[in-house]
């Protein structure tokens, strides 16, 4: 049973979603954590923005940040605009956005074992959001529910709707997250990490879930993951995170033939390829990901970028244009010519 | 078929290990799991076996029942031509320093109430070595960690590259002739991933080891290994010369696994035809027969009936290409 | 394009704290969120009552054994600092002996329940199978009988001494550390260094005293604070059935039993010794229990 939904489209030049200036400080043991900064970014109706970044780049705190689900007590600062559908919702409380949970955003978050409540049956999990936000009756609601597993490709949805949590495999539990994540047909759909868990068979058939819901319901998604080929293959845009900030922002082919960060560029020839002849010496960046925790001036991946000179050490570099439309990045010293190793010496 | 050996497994003076219908049953609750069923393989000296495969395949529990840690259901492990299934207790401890193990999760592998330098040294002290603190210093230098700086810290004071790195110093000090890597690099960062498998690489040439790598990532596992095998639900699918089975691989499950991998590069795999169907059988209740029978797109009634047995794959590239299917795809 | 160098140049050395920076964190930690003012009241109060109990008899106190008719029960700070009892005997002299007795019985039976309850539960958590589930089945047993009919029986086999009623109380501690040392051995048991150590060749008995015992022994000691302050408790219940160390050596729970009588005239003969128990007990309660999500707290932060 087919569930186009017919969106009206709103005026094409306002993106669905823009975030603005972003930084979010949080509390820990061991001081104030910078763990997002000044992150800007937009996304339109229907198209995928991929965030790349390694453990610590604050690509899964900016997640919760644009939900509205950073841990209240734990959280130092949090400033910056996020703008859905031209409304900024940064400073809404929490009353206020809980009634756009569900019906205008919602999140697959990675581990589906402990994203589903083990004690309750996978029916009342999927009827909470209809029955809560859409106003549906017990027989709506279930009606529903059968409807939406079978959206996401679960055999038997009759059956299945009564069962629990651990009678699933993780492929099937992360598609029926992804079934209640989508329950109140909610405009903007933010993944983070949701095929990590999986294995690499799965995986595929979850991403391929994922874009063919998003082409029926012209939904925006941002697809979190450190996996750059599993961003690669989906994402129309792909924004790479270092240490908190946004290095590098670009459409995903203009990304790869392109690449301008040293950032990007070490990452991408850091990971083994199939295409790569076994024994292969990879590239290894050197080093460690970088302390949040009192960051040092100057560009974070200084201390680890080959091509870093004394101006990096000192001072931010900010986001500029490249050449290709829609691609930014933030270096002084940015990779031009792979072939021959020129950079551009200010 | 038990009592002949499997025509995969090599005659050689060069096999450091051989294992040979490695079977290992767990008892879960009521049901008992057959979590690996019958498996044989051998490593030569100074080459690394790549073991590959999803989560449930038994490759982690082939690495440690290799280890004796538990001991296999039945089945037997030659190492260096002794069957450490036989031994035990005392003599069964006696092989440890040859075969050395390092595991996923670098920080729950290293005791944290112990200083580094102790924990390096630990096996040295344990077999009463001499030299202990020469040995200990030599080793760290060549994981790149600084005796000087890292010997008298304790491991949460590192991070997950650096534990592992710790760990790795740690099966070395030994000098063994087997590494044991079950998913080294797997809890690891991307870009930290690349220094231990380098490491592990350079390891293997100053040390003259012979590896054994278990990974379900399948770009890993090519970039670090000579012969791969890939296991399925218990059971070995294809077993051979790395690049031949990564450039033309003839089991369908090895198959769909290569076609799974999101390409860095290719920006529009979201049209390709997914080539598995369904969902990973219970490892408790599996399909007669052909395991992978249920989400092979090849399947027959031959596949319900009858287990197919490893095979040589005859394409006139050479000799080490193993494969046990009914219906191979010799394209 | 240069390959960027493999080995960590010195400016990219990982950054690993000396001994001086490690020594400020811990002394942050310790004095900073989790250890506040009230810990270290507690920790004060009971280095009071240690004190007390060690230096009793060198204290410039009267003789608490001493009746005194013309004192009986006079009020707190009129001839007596903490006034008197019914026999006219100092209250406060009384109380600072009696903590002797408080301070020996709970260290005792602690140590008894910790050193015999550990082991096997350690062991039992080690070894698994059946020697695990016959210990288990044992101390079940033990738990099932009313502790107090338990010590009744013990107290008259052993005598009324100091040293028996540590004893038996001790031995109703066992179960309970057992379970603790077995909880936490499991718990160990499962990572991956005791598997390490095994592979690296290691006999059980070195697997037990260097990977298992150093990361048991902290929580375990933890809960032998709170343990004590329970210790106390049932001491004073002993003493209140006339079970306890026998008069005229004074004991918490004794003068609180003594002062029973004198409720409606002399309150404070019962209350001093009660305020001066509940304020162990609860510092021993909230130091112990601090003491114990910290060292938690670290493990789960590896």
């Amino acid at each position: 049973m087919s569930t186009v939904i017919q969106r009206e489209i709103a005026q094409t030049d306002s993106p669905l979603l823009e975030v603005r200036n972003l930084t979010v400080r949080l509390k820990s043991q061991a001081g104030i954590v910078h763990a997002v900064e000044n992150v800007s970014f937009s996304l339109d109706a229907g198209k995928t923005l991929g965030i790349v970044g390694e453990s610590g780049s604050g690509k899964s705190v900016m997640a919760r940040a644009l939900m509205g689900l950073l841990p209240r007590l734990g959280t130092a600062e949090k400033k910056g605009v996020i703008s859905l559908d031209s409304e900024n919702i940064a400073d809404w409380s929490d009353k206020e956005l809980r009634a756009l949970r569900g019906p205008r955003m919602a999140m697959v978050f990675q581990d589906p074992m402990t994203a589903l409540n083990p004690v309750l049956r996978l029916g009342v999990q999927l009827v909470e959001p209809l029955r809560l936000h859409m106003g549906m009756n017990r027989q709506q609601a279930r009606q529903r529910s059968i409807e939406l597993l079978s959206a996401v490709g679960i055999p038997d949805p009759q059956q299945r709707i009564d069962q629990y949590p651990h009678q699933l495999s993780g492929g099937m539990r992360q598609r029926v997250v992804i079934a209640i994540a989508l329950a109140c047909n909610p405009q903007l759909l933010i993944a983070d990490e949701p095929t990590t868990a999986l294995d690499v068979t799965v995986q595929k058939q979850i991403l391929d879930l994922l874009s063919s819901l998003q082409k029926e319901r012209q939904m925006g998604v941002v697809l979190i993951s450190h996996d750059l080929g599993v961003v690669a293959s989906r994402a129309d845009n792909i924004a790479v995170m270092y240490a908190g900030r946004i290095v590098e922002i670009a459409p995903a082919r203009t990304l790869f033939e392109n690449m301008l960060h040293p950032y990007t560029e070490a990452l991408f020839n850091s990971i083994p390829r199939l295409r790569d002849k076994a024994h292969t010496r990879l590239q290894a960046i050197p080093g460690r990901p970088p302390q949040l925790v009192s960051p040092a001036p100057g560009c974070a991946f200084a201390a680890r970028c080959p091509y870093a000179q004394q101006k990096c050490h000192r001072q931010q570099p900010p986001m500029v244009q490249a050449r290709a439309e829609g691609h930014q990045y933030a270096c002084f010293f940015p990779v031009l010519d792979h072939t021959q190793g020129e950079h551009n010496h200010d | 078929m038990t009592d002949r050996l499997p025509v995969h497994l090599r005659d050689s003076s060069d096999i450091v290990l051989s294992v040979q219908h490695l079977t290992v049953t767990f008892a879960a609750g009521k049901k008992t799991v057959q979590a690996v069923s019958d498996v044989s393989f051998d490593v030569a000296r100074g080459e690394t076996l790549g073991l590959v495969g999803e989560s449930g395949c038994g490759k982690s529990t082939v690495g440690r029942a290799i280890m004796q840690l538990p001991p296999p259901s039945s089945g037997q492990v030659l190492f260096k031509g002794r069957d450490l299934t036989r031994l035990s207790g005392e003599a069964l401890r006696q092989t440890r320093t040859g075969l050395q193990m390092i595991f996923q999760d670098p920080i729950s592998s290293l005791n944290p109430r112990r200083k580094v330098r102790d924990i390096i040294a630990e096996g040295l002290r344990i077999w009463q070595r001499p030299g202990v603190d020469a040995r200990v210093r030599e080793v760290m230098e060549a994981v790149g960690l600084d005796p000087d700086t890292a010997a008298d810290r304790r491991p949460h004071q590192f991070s997950g590259g650096q534990c592992q790195r710790i760990c790795i110093a740690r099966s070395l000090a030994l000098d063994p002739d087997v590494l044991i890597c079950d998913e080294p690099v797997s809890a690891l960062d991307v870009s930290v991933q690349a220094q231990i498998l380098n490491l592990l690489e350079d390891m293997k040439q100053r040390y003259q080891l012979t590896m054994i790598f278990v990974a379900h990532n399948l770009a890993v596992v090519k970039n670090i290994s000579d012969r791969v095998a890939v296991m399925y639900l218990g059971r070995l699918c294809e077993i051979g010369e790395v690049e031949r089975i990564y450039a033309r691989p003839v089991h369908p499950y090895t198959r769909a696994l290569l076609a799974s991998i999101p390409d860095v590069g290719v920006t529009d795999s979201a049209n390709s035809l997914p080539l598995l169907q369904g969902d990973l059988p219970s490892p408790a209740n599996p399909p007669s027969g052909c395991r992978f029978r249920t989400r092979c797109p090849y399947a027959s009634e031959r596949c319900a009936t009858e287990e197919p047995v490893m095979r040589a794959v005859e394409d006139g590239q050479g000799t080490d290409h193993f494969v046990a299917c009914h219906h191979p795809c010799l394209d | 394009m240069t390959l960027p160098a493999e080995k960590t140049k010195p400016n990219q050395q990982p950054h690993i704290p000396s001994r001086a920076q490690n020594f400020a964190r811990a002394l942050q930690q310790v004095f900073g969120r989790g250890f506040g003012p009230g810990f270290w009241l507690c920790v004060l109060w009971l280095l009071v009552v240690i004190l007390a109990a060690v230096f009793a008899n060198w204290l410039p106190l009267r003789d608490p054994l001493d009746p005194v008719i013309a004192n009986r029960l006079s009020a707190p700070l009129t001839s007596n600092v903490l006034g008197a009892d019914g026999l006219g005997r100092d209250i406060l002299s009384r109380l600072v002996h009696g903590s002797r007795v408080s301070v020996v019985i709970s260290l005792t039976a602690v140590s008894i329940g910790m050193l015999i309850g550990g082991s096997l539960g350690v062991m039992a958590g080690y070894f698994r199978g059946n020697f695990e589930r016959g210990v288990m089945a044992v101390l079940d047993i033990i738990l099932a009988f009313p502790w107090l009919v338990l010590l009744l029986a013990l107290v008259t086999f052993i005598g009324q001494s100091l040293f028996a009623i540590a004893v038996a109380i001790g031995f109703l501690w066992i179960p309970a550390y057992a379970r603790v040392a077995r909880a936490n051995t499991l718990a160990v048991v499962q990572r991956e260094y005791v598997l390490a150590a095994r592979a690296l060749g290691a006999s059980t008995q070195r697997i037990l005293l260097r990977e298992v015992l150093p990361n048991v022994i902290l929580p375990v000691l933890a809960y032998g604070l709170v343990a004590m302050g329970l210790v106390i408790i049932v001491e004073s219940a002993l003493a209140f059935l006339g079970l306890s160390v026998e008069a005229p050596q004074p004991t918490w729970g004794g003068m609180i039993a003594e002062g029973k009588r004198h409720l409606a005239t002399a309150v404070h003969v019962a209350l001093v010794p009660s305020i001066t128990m509940f304020l162990t007990v609860l510092s021993l309660n909230f130091v112990g229990d601090r003491l114990r999500s910290h060292f938690d707290v670290k493990e789960s932060n590896l």
